[in-house]
């Protein structure tokens, strides 16, 4: 009687069956590459270089995949938890990748950098890939934190840069007497706010201090500079937008593209974004500088924030070499001289690209980066999730005024404490 | 009727082993889960016995999540259940003629919209520059009225709510509307020769008729408080600074955020408790009802 | 009140018709020129992935629910056998079980199984979630059509799964439709499982790829609403085609999405 069930119930276990073995076969390497640029032109660019990389090396096959910025930073986690893993996968250096070192999910690429890859790379922006002196990844952009703002604001209201912080709140005053809003600030998503405080926390805490908070099984946040920091940012919130809170960046970036607000924190690697979105009008009166320093503050006045982003190998891989050598040509100069010319952002090569290839503004902003010997991770990546989750919230409580910076900073200890007691 | 004592068995086994190995199993591994330290990127747990509860209990954001989704329950109550009966009732009542199929489909079809559709819609109706509402605001009153209406922690849950209202009090409308269909016009019959008017018709028969109907659709508007996670996940994510968490989303968080799987299964078990007792409740409803 | 309930949609399709700069500069006004543009721009950014996507994901998922759920039904609603009752109270309780419960677990055991990041990473769980309401609601339907339609087919010599194939199936379509549609309607909807088994944006759902494009479009409000109308299109058409085994098939779950 039931022929037609069973081959039915045969057809659906070999569909199954189908559907899980389908991944094997070929003879060629595949290699797994991951990474988070969903968006044109940073897409189609990864596509390209994967094409040339592929016709290259006809025996490797590159398998990419994208997941875009904020699910990545979830995403990531759960597939370093599975087989499939990607072999070589983009990462933000610092406390974010650490953690995935310490569970031993990084491959150590010490050996390899040794035998004269790393004398091609600038120096500074490898050291951010070291983790207990062996290296685990190569750069691929390099980034800082700067206030862009617009010059014919500043002009109209008789302003110039601040050369200090008490300087800095002078201008904003004017500004905002002026009838503009001095500084765009989308804090829905809070990193927006970390990059402020990471800047803030390196003025006013000594580096060293500050490095061995950061470690989740060592910090405890007891120098007062933390508190400075946190009062110094206080003092900028009258200046921002209302409802920061609820703005996202990009969102509030529109309110400085069009003459509403005088100036923007804004990452170097956002100016391309400038130079395609922003008026005409804007962007030839446009121009940086970098967080004022606090007089009589303790930490280091050459700190700038600003890792840089690169890319990293699984510990997993089986095939390390060619993941090696893919990873080489990532963060290289083909594909950086490309990147400059295609993407202005510049990569970790030395002398990638010299002045007049690419827009100055672009050019200048890098040298910033270049120049000082104190780069300072991302606040929000460089914490233990816990702790930045905890922290985040304080620092959004503080930009709406409903905390203190005591009170900010006593969670920031008490979460930090907690955290402590699991190592 | 049929030869082989396994035919049954054929016919009942694709559907019990799905069942079974995508429900069954991972809602007592979920258990199992709750009571260990474990993340997804290292392998091997650590035993930590009630721990992971004591911790939750102890948790200011889960408090905040339970206050939440009680205040969606109890509005959703007043709005969806009081409300879509109060439409149900005048729909169904003779004061309207063709036109009220017609209302009857346009209140019922923002039910139909994927909720993450639906949030986005919102997160733009609410946005404080360039949202409707502030819009409609600024047409009535003086002044440049910029509210961010989720970016304030007094409103931003309640705006949430709001919006799930506008979405399923259709929803819950149809569902009564249903039920009464079936009275049987009778009741109306002898009502009116009792010289009954249409608002003693809806007290005295009307809602005694659909009582289990109103208490169903009671249930599942709680259940449904309970689950909450998309409206929340597209609008706010839970911010700003957590006072729109909810359990879901606080699960989701502590999970892919904090990386700590054990205390979201912790979590899960707590949502399961409550959903499954009210889920509890609406079944033996149900069967009092005796159909 | 049906202003309040028309207005929002109205004004989302509407200001999805103008520029972004019409649409800054007065989130009311009515656009200079209909911009099917936006739709288009919409489409073509990723959205045709996500609708073929769901769209894929939706009808398997419902085949194999109706399917497997009625001759899980059928045997249930006409059959006697060792361990029916066991069973059929096993499948009523999965009833009450949230899926919010199952989702660690169900993602640690998709990796197991290798099926993490693929179609069916979603497939599967989300038909043994929708298979006891389906089952529920097409056994109360079997126990109803009278017996002696299937006997005269057993005495014309067919078995048991050719009666239910033939006789049975053809005759509840209107039940089978009501526990299709319910059932795409959850499937169109999902969120939790699609954000969490689904890493790869082309494997992308339609609420999901919709939550993702605000993210690479947060300056390009117009085609974002456009977006967020295409998302909701398909089920208001369904809806409206079929409202009677729409509304049929919902009350008699009593769920809610």
């Amino acid at each position: 009687m039931s022929k037609k069930l069973l081959s039915l119930s045969i057809v659906l276990t070999m569909l199954f069956i189908m559907s899980f073995t389908l991944t094997i076969g070929a003879e060629e390497v595949t290699l797994k590459f991951l990474h988070r640029w969903t968006q044109e032109p940073d897409n189609s660019f990864f596509e390209e270089i994967v094409a040339n990389y592929e016709e290259q090396n006809p025996d490797v096959n590159i398998d990419m995949e994208v997941v875009s910025n904020d699910p990545f930073k979830e995403k990531i986690k759960i597939m370093l938890g599975t087989e499939n893993a990607p072999d070589v996968f983009f990462t933000w250096p610092g406390e974010f990748t650490n953690r995935f070192i310490r569970a031993n999910q990084i491959m150590d690429i010490t050996s390899y950098m040794e035998d004269g890859w790393k004398d091609t790379l600038i120096d500074s922006v490898v050291e951010p890939f070291k983790y207990e002196g062996k290296i685990y990844g190569a750069p691929y952009r390099l980034d800082a934190k700067v206030f862009v703002y617009n010059t014919k604001i500043f002009e109209e209201v008789g302003v110039e840069e601040p050369e200090n912080f008490e300087e800095f709140i002078t201008i904003l005053q004017k500004i905002k007497d002026a009838g503009y809003t001095p500084i765009a600030f989308g804090n829905m998503f809070p990193w927006a706010v970390s990059h402020y405080m990471g800047q803030l926390n390196s003025y006013c805490v000594p580096y060293e201090t500050y490095m061995e908070d950061l470690k989740p099984a060592e910090g405890d946040f007891a120098h007062p500079g933390y508190l400075k920091a946190l009062e110094k940012y206080e003092e900028l919130t009258p200046y921002f937008n209302p409802s920061s809170n609820a703005i996202r960046h990009d969102e509030a970036r529109v309110s400085l593209f069009n003459g509403e607000a005088a100036m923007m924190y804004l990452e170097i690697i956002e100016i391309p974004t400038v130079e395609q979105q922003a008026p005409e009008e804007f962007k030839e009166n446009y121009d940086v500088f970098v967080m004022p320093w606090i007089e009589g503050a303790e930490g280091d006045p050459n700190a700038l924030l600003g890792y840089p982003e690169g890319f990293v190998i699984s510990a997993n891989t089986k095939h390390p070499d060619e993941a090696v050598e893919f990873l080489k040509y990532l963060t290289g100069k083909e594909v950086g001289k490309k990147e400059a010319q295609d993407l202005y952002f510049v990569n970790g090569f030395k002398n990638v690209v010299s002045p007049g290839e690419i827009p100055d503004s672009v050019y200048n902003t890098t040298q910033l980066v270049l120049e000082t010997d104190s780069l300072v991770n991302w606040f929000d990546s460089s914490l233990h999730a816990e702790i930045w989750s905890v922290v985040g919230s304080e620092l959004q409580k503080l930009t709406d005024g409903v905390a203190t910076p005591e009170e900010a900073l006593e969670e920031m200890r008490d979460i930090a404490e907690e955290v402590r007691a699991q190592f | 009727m049929y030869k082989k004592k396994f035919t049954p068995y054929l016919f009942i086994i694709p559907a019990l082993l799905l069942i079974l190995i995508f429900v069954y199993i991972p809602i007592f591994e979920n258990f199992y889960f709750s009571f260990f330290r474990m993340n997804s990127y290292m392998p091997g747990k650590t035993f930590l016995g009630l721990d992971n509860y004591k911790d939750i209990f102890q948790n200011d954001i889960f408090y905040t999540a339970i206050i939440n989704n009680t205040w969606y329950a109890v509005i959703s109550l007043i709005f969806q259940v009081g409300l879509g009966l109060a439409l149900a009732i005048i729909l169904e009542s003779k004061l309207l003629g063709k036109e009220k199929k017609f209302f009857r489909t346009i209140y019922f079809l923002p039910s139909v919209i994927a909720i993450a559709a639906v949030g986005l819609m919102f997160y733009y109706i609410y946005n404080p520059n360039l949202g409707l509402l502030n819009a409609v605001i600024r047409l009535f009153t003086e002044g440049d009225f910029r509210y961010a209406w989720l970016g304030r922690p007094n409103t931003a849950i309640f705006a949430i709510i709001a919006m799930s209202q506008w979405q399923f009090t259709g929803y819950i409308m149809i569902l009564l509307i249903v039920s009464i269909q079936k009275i049987p016009q009778e009741l109306y019959e002898v009502a009116e020769i009792d010289g009954a008017n249409s608002f003693q018709k809806a007290i005295y028969v009307t809602i005694p008729q659909i009582k289990e109907m109103i208490l169903v659709t009671g249930v599942i508007t709680v259940i449904g408080a309970f689950k909450l996670f998309t409206e929340i996940f597209v609008t706010t994510r839970g911010g700003p600074y957590d006072t729109t968490q909810v359990l879901g989303t606080f699960m989701y968080k502590t999970a892919f955020f904090y990386d700590k799987m054990g205390y979201a299964a912790a979590i899960a078990v707590i949502i399961f408790f409550i959903t499954f007792t009210t889920s509890v409740i609406q079944i033996s409803l149900a069967n009092r009802g005796g159909d | 009140m049906t202003i309040l309930v028309l207005y929002p949609m109205y004004w989302v399709v509407i200001s999805s018709l103008k520029t972004n700069n019409e649409f800054l500069s007065d989130p009311l006004g009515l656009p200079a020129k209909l911009r099917f543009e936006n739709y288009i721009s919409a489409w073509n950014q990723g959205f045709s992935r996500y609708f073929l996507n769901s769209i894929l994901i939706n009808i398997v998922s419902v085949v194999i629910t109706v399917s497997v759920g009625a001759a899980c039904a059928y045997s249930l609603a006409r059959f006697d056998f060792k361990g029916k009752n066991i069973i059929f109270f096993t499948i009523l309780a999965g009833l009450l079980l949230s899926p919010q419960v199952a989702v660690l677990p169900l993602y640690k055991l998709l990796i197991r199984l290798k099926l993490y990041n693929t179609y069916w990473a979603l497939i599967l769980p989300y038909v043994g979630f929708n298979l006891p309401f389906s089952i529920f609601l097409m056994r109360s339907y079997f126990i109803s059509i009278p017996r002696e339609i299937e006997e005269s087919a057993y005495i014309d010599g067919c078995n048991a799964f050719t009666t239910f194939y033939k006789i049975i199936i053809p005759i509840s379509k209107p039940i089978i439709a009501s526990a299709a549609i319910v059932t795409s309607r959850f499937f169109w909807n999902e969120f939790l499982f699609a954000l969490i088994f689904i890493e790869d944006r082309s494997k992308y759902t339609v609420p999901i790829g919709l939550s993702h494009f605000r993210n690479a479009l947060t300056t390009d409000y117009t085609t974002m609403l456009a977006g967020i109308t295409i998302a909701a299109l398909p089920m208001i058409i369904l809806f409206l085609i079929m409202q009677k085994q729409f509304i049929k098939g919902l009350t008699a779950g009593s769920v809610k999405g």
